[in-house]
């Protein structure tokens, strides 16, 4: 994703965001190179490039959650797919419900519900202890994907829901492309909004939650009311990450669902870094890359015969084991002084990690 | 001390004399076990008050009830003439009612100054829209918090610290860092719980000094939980004794110090 090379580099680079620079550049040179060479056909990449913004949305989404606030959220999957089953029904010809909107209408009612699902889990769990928040959204993650298989009456159960209309369909561009650079404006947009946000008070009072949520409540913090912004706020980037989703792929079946959606994106968080808003994109692109890219391993690289696709959650193991054994905080850790307006760097500011 | 980190005691038509902390009737078991029985104290504005008594005594309990961490079973607890029984722990220190933790709590991720920034009530950039809205007065916000909290720092003499970790510092200067972020969040009555356990006896001395310093120019009034009998006899007047979960008495040091029951309670022979 160049959005992930270019973002985050303002300032003296650190080794880290060196090394993380060079490696990200090798990758694109990689898959530049593949494309010339012909093993990935350019419309294909554009998609997987598409894919991957999806994912990136996604664990930024979670970041606010679990890297923000500590909040457990095992229901990704459910919000993702609360998101793109709003964003399909309300604009696919064969909806079960006929509207046929403008996308526009599928975001607005994705965002509406998915802060309303959000709100509701929120209410009782929120107060207890956040094992309670992660119990309960392992629930509703298996509630709302039997919903959809079963409702079919309003949702087409498993045959699922296609055609679905494709973005900005008057713009001259191939749609792929339509697709990436829809993706791109998210992902940036997103990333500025919660950068500013992650650095203010407001961020500051949600990572002293994560530490210690008994202080932030002596020091006068209503804990609640901050736990449920940033999960209402995680919440509802997953859901436009599932508005996208539909709109790229055109179809959306309950499958899609599945609950390893929601540790697809938990690993990236991780491997990417814990609370970091650039860990969160280079952890969701890792994870696509590798889910992605065991595919093109047979015809490239592995000779004939051996399929190495089915090992693709080994990989992702593997990767894991190595992250957490040589560099514990992820790829690229948050920066370890986020004083609002850049006051600190003013003065001189910390390690800049 | 510059004029910006005077305390204002809120509301100021609050009469001088009226108790900043008042509890009255406070019970609380656990099970069986009866942790605070029937505890009832004053708090009177501007003193040091400290608070002693054998373990298991109920002290971190009172603290707890007091502060909104425990709810009680019975009994009233009442900060600044507003009563305050049964509400949440945030509310009680908008109050005016801010306590510190006998094991100092690490924010990790965070370095000290920012730590310290956390302190502050009712910051304008802890709520998400006026950060696009007004941004120029949360970054004027933050610029007057943070020499705020490096005034502080100075004055605990831990300045030099500011752009550590907030992990790596030792015990001892958490807990000066954790009493300085309680002063930035400008109560009337901060609650310690032992301030001076696992401290040297240099750091202990110093706290000593600030948290007069603090009493005398600002008026801000403590309570403070304490073991070690030479601190605690030394700075504050009166001294509550706890026994049992029960107020076996209020008195000045002196007195304290020399009174049979609270002999006995220390020596473990109250009956």
């Amino acid at each position: 994703m160049s959005a992930a090379a270019t973002l985050p580099v303002v300032g003296a680079l650190n080794s880290t965001e060196r090394n993380v620079l060079i490696g990200l550049a090798v990758f694109f040179g990689l898959l530049f190179v593949s494309m010339l060479a012909g093993v990935i056909q350019p419309r294909y990449l554009f998609f997987l490039l598409s894919l991957a913004g999806m994912y990136v949305l996604l664990t930024m989404g979670l970041n606010v959650q679990w890297g923000y606030a500590g909040l457990i959220n095992f229901s990704v999957a459910a919000f993702w797919g609360i998101g793109a089953y709003c964003a399909a029904l309300v604009t696919a010809s064969n909806s079960p419900l006929g509207l046929e909107l403008h996308p526009v209408f599928g975001l607005v009612a994705a965002v509406v519900v998915s802060a309303l699902v959000a709100v509701l889990i929120g209410i009782p769990t929120l107060r207890l202890r956040e094992d309670y928040l992660a119990i309960a959204t392992l629930g509703l993650a298996e509630v709302v994907r039997l919903l959809i298989l079963n409702e079919e009456q309003w949702t087409n159960g498993s045959a699922g829901v296609s055609g679905i209309p494709r973005l900005f369909e008057g713009l001259p561009f191939d749609s792929v492309i339509r697709n990436f650079y829809v993706v791109l404006g998210l992902i940036v947009v997103v990333y500025l909004f919660l950068r500013r946000v992650h650095q203010s008070p407001w961020g500051r009072v949600l990572r002293t939650i994560r530490a210690d949520e008994d202080l932030a409540e002596a020091l006068g913090k209503d804990t609640y009311a901050f736990k449920m912004q940033a999960f209402v706020l995680g919440s509802v980037i997953m859901a436009a990450a599932g508005v996208f989703y539909v709109h790229l792929n055109l179809y959306l079946g309950p499958d899609d669902l599945e609950p390893i959606q929601t540790f697809y994106v938990w690993i990236a968080v991780i491997l990417g870094g814990t609370g970091s808003n650039r860990g969160a994109m280079i952890g969701g692109l890792t994870v696509v890359a590798i889910l992605e890219g065991t595919r093109f391993l047979n015809t490239a690289v592995i000779p004939a015969g051996v399929d190495v696709a089915p090992l693709r959650l080994l990989f992702v193991g593997l990767l894991i084991i190595l992250v957490i054994r040589y560099r514990e905080e992820g790829l690229l850790p948050p920066q370890h002084e986020l004083v609002a307006g850049g006051v600190a760097d003013e003065k001189g500011g910390g390690p800049d990690e | 001390m510059s004029e910006r980190l005077e305390m204002q005691i809120d509301g100021a038509d609050l009469d001088k004399d009226d108790p900043v902390l008042e509890v009255s009737g406070l019970k609380k078991s656990f099970g069986g076990l009866v942790a605070t029985d029937d505890a009832s104290l004053q708090v009177e504005r501007a003193t040091i008050t400290g608070m002693i008594g054998p373990n298991g005594a109920g002290k971190s309990t009172l603290f707890n009830l007091i502060s909104g961490f425990y709810e009680a079973d019975e009994g009233s607890v009442t900060v600044n003439g507003t009563e305050v029984t049964g509400k949440e722990p945030h509310e009680i220190a908008r109050e005016g009612l801010v306590r510190t933790f006998q094991t100092p709590r690490k924010l990790e991720g965070m370095t000290v100054r920012e730590a310290m920034m956390v302190g502050p009530q009712h910051q304008t950039g802890e709520s998400v829209l006026p950060l696009w809205l007004s941004p120029s007065s949360v970054a004027e916000e933050e610029r007057r918090n943070l020499e705020r909290a490096e005034e502080l720092l100075e004055l605990f003499e831990i300045d030099h610290l500011a752009t550590e970790m907030a992990t790596e510092v030792s015990g001892g200067q958490l807990k000066l860092i954790e009493m300085a972020r309680a002063i930035l969040s400008e109560p009337d009555v901060l609650l310690l719980d032992e301030p001076v356990a696992g401290v040297n006896p240099t750091l202990a001395k110093n706290l000593a000094g600030f948290i007069r310093e603090l009493n005398e120019e600002r008026d801000l009034t403590f309570l403070i939980i304490e073991h070690d009998m030479g601190f605690i006899m030394e700075l504050a007047d009166p001294i509550i004794v706890l026994d049992q979960g029960r107020v076996l008495m209020e008195a000045d040091p002196e007195t304290v110090r020399n009174d049979q029951r609270v002999i006995d309670a220390y020596l473990g022979g109250a009956e």
